[in-house]
């Protein structure tokens, strides 16, 4: 296993170093971060980014978990607003890729891939978080369609995404084994959205989604019914190594931001970098940074080889969302007062960082994961 | 009408380091590239994007040559991403401080090399020495028409259409080919950003390398180099403020006091 990047990966990372400083931070500076960033996720789409892990057969660009982590933390040192929304949109993309039939792959993912149709995951209920298999929405069979009843909350591009992966119950009295996973598309009869919910530091908020007798027809069932709780958590195994990369890019630019402010704020006459417990700071910031990046690469290149790669992808999302949360609250603490200022950068992402120690799964839930995987090798 | 452009890049240190890591090496009289990037000059990128927009519009092929060391590779590789239809590496082995002269020398040996051409495109400068002699020097060394300060180019009834910046507007150019055009930038020349899958095409695309001896050049010249270019000093220029309060009785006395002063400063510098 290689630590360093190889010639491919570092031109990548500069082809999104360039969308960033070019196109990105542009943007977002001007138009803010409350509106989806429709440019900047076709553009992604434009440049090859918007499917990068996925079948070449289908659009996508058929590179590796290594190179997709890559491209999310590079994207995320600018906040998470377009990491978190590619990391999102590969849920359902991911979903299709793996359990869909072939009309199903043929008629989402290559759209998908040139972003021209933005993807969304609907799994969590107002009673359902981390026990995801007491989610409530009903799915019946009805002739030739489905019928749609519930809830979900916190959807990501909840009212702006095209297609939603919705799990649903398609036989009470089962548990996990009663779920099954839909396509829903944006506009189908009955499905409606609630008002903007505003979660801290998620830059481009998130809806709840309803369902009143909303019809689809029963070729959208992904799997076989019955499937969808494995589906999700698939999706989730995945989703955690793109949660830890979104973290690392976002932690990465505040240590960078509060390593170059030492150098330029002076206290008792000199640098605050020359001061013991600022270096101290610096120190175990970048150690926190550096060991998370090391574990969620590990994840990667396990789920590259066809290893099993669940243990450590939980270890990398609760090494990698704590570091985030970690560096960025010390970022703030190292800009002293001006760190709590809107017009400096490190309050945002310190805000972004800690709704990342909950979604995906929450830390506690990443340390259950981690645990049964131990003892399950005990076990064996 | 197909049109065979040659673009010749530069690969340089990144100029967008913060200031405060950028140090030269008063000694070598050169920059030290400490943690800094290697890019591609972003005039000689203005050129290639301007090529690629001809291209798009008339057909034809585009060739891309540099002159460098190693890691002049990556340069020419983002061409290729960028959709260049070839790249040609000229190993420089051992020159220290190219200067422009026997750079266009060394460029024009491989153009002589490569045949027919119609058009060459250069950047106007390159974002670390800024000297901007290489496109004047290439067009001598080939015998043909060179034009300068070009940000648009089409395709003309008798041959190129060039719209050119000058000191107070602009001139647009008809201009026979072949004949070599150093590009500046322009909103309609910004570099495009290769796309991912064409990142990861570059590198399974052939590369051509030559050397100067394979060029037929005087090898042992081109690495002396040239006499009419030194560089003499290097440095940072060292910033100054000094604050001076001008005196007098009257305001009209301060004013032309003041005046007086502006004026020795200025004369000064």
């Amino acid at each position: 296993m290689d630590y360093t990047l190889s010639e491919e990966q570092e031109q990548l990372r500069r082809l999104v170093e360039e969308f960033v400083g070019r196109d990105a931070k542009p943007y977002l500076d001007k138009h803010g971060r409350e509106d989806f960033p429709w440019p900047l996720f076709r553009k992604l789409g434009e440049l090859g980014l918007a499917a990068i892990p996925f079948p070449l057969a289908y659009g996508g660009g058929g590179l590796d978990y290594r190179c997709y982590a890559l491209v999310l933390e590079e994207l995320s040192r600018l906040g998470t607003a377009l990491g978190s929304a590619l990391a999102v949109h590969g849920l359902p993309q991911l979903i299709l890729a793996k359990f869909g039939n072939e009309e199903q792959k043929q008629k989402y993912l290559p759209a998908m891939a040139r972003a021209e149709l933005l993807g969304a995951f609907a799994l969590t209920e107002p009673h359902a978080g981390s026990d995801a298999q007491a989610i409530k929405t009903r799915a019946e069979l009805r002739g030739d369609s489905y019928v749609l009843n519930g809830q979900k909350i916190w959807i990501t591009h909840g009212g702006e995404a095209d297609v939603y992966l919705v799990m649903a119950v398609t036989e009470k009295g089962l548990g996990a084994k009663g779920i099954s996973a839909f396509i829903v598309e944006k506009g189908a009869p009955g499905l409606s959205f609630g008002k903007r919910e505003r979660p801290m530091g998620l830059p481009h908020h998130t809806r709840e989604v309803f369902f009143d007798d909303c019809v689809i027809p029963q070729a959208n069932l992904v799997g076989n019914a019955g499937d969808g709780f494995k589906v999700a958590m698939t999706a989730l195994d995945s989703g955690r190594i793109t949660i830890a990369a979104t973290s690392i890019g976002l932690a990465q630019q505040a240590l960078d931001y509060a390593l170059s402010y030492t150098l330029e704020r002076t206290a008792f006459g000199k640098h605050i970098a020359e001061f013991q417990g600022i270096q101290f700071m610096l120190a175990d910031m970048a150690a926190a940074v550096e060991a998370a990046r090391c574990v969620m690469r590990k994840a990667a290149y396990l789920r590259d080889s066809g290893l099993p790669f669940n243990l450590e992808a939980s270890m990398a999302k609760l090494l990698a969302t704590d570091a985030a949360m970690k560096v960025t609250t010390d970022a703030v603490q190292i800009y002293g007062g001006y760190g709590t200022s809107e017009d400096y950068p490190v309050q945002e992402l310190m805000r972004e960082a800690k709704i990342s120690q909950i979604v995906e799964g929450t830390n506690q839930i990443q340390r259950m994961v981690i645990a049964r995987e131990l003892l399950k090798k005990l076990r064996q | 009408m197909p049109v065979n452009i040659i673009v010749c890049v530069k690969q340089i240190l990144d100029p967008e380091i913060p200031s405060r890591d950028f140090r030269v090496d008063a000694e070598q009289r050169e920059a030290v590239r400490g943690a800094a990037n290697l890019v591609t000059n972003i005039f000689c990128e203005n050129a290639l994007e301007t090529a690629l927009q001809l291209k798009e519009k008339s057909g034809g092929k585009i060739t891309v040559i540099s002159y460098g060391a190693d890691s002049t590779e990556d340069a020419l590789r983002k061409a290729l991403a960028m959709k260049a239809d070839a790249a040609i590496h000229i190993l420089n082995d051992g020159q220290a401080h190219p200067d422009p002269l026997s750079v266009a020398q060394v460029l024009a040996a491989a153009i002589r090399k490569l045949g027919e051409f119609d058009v060459v495109m250069l950047g106007r400068e390159s974002g670390d020495w800024g000297v901007g002699q290489t496109a004047g020097l290439l067009a001598e060394e080939l015998g043909v028409a060179a034009v300068a300060f070009v940000d648009k180019v089409e395709i003309g009834a008798d041959g190129l259409q060039l719209k050119r910046q000058t000191d107070v507007g602009y001139e647009r150019v008809a201009a026979t080919m072949p004949l070599v055009i150093s590009i500046t930038n322009d909103e309609h020349n910004v570099p495009r950003i290769p796309k991912t899958r064409d990142v990861m095409m570059s590198f399974r695309q052939p590369l051509t390398k030559w050397t100067l001896e394979d060029l037929g050049v005087n090898a042992a010249e081109v690495r002396a180099g040239n006499h009419y270019y030194a560089v003499v000093d290097l440095f940072i220029p060292v910033q100054e403020l000094n604050c001076e309060f001008v005196d007098g009785d009257t305001l009209e006395a301060r004013v032309e006091k003041f005046a007086q002063r502006i004026i020795e400063v200025t004369g000064s510098m």
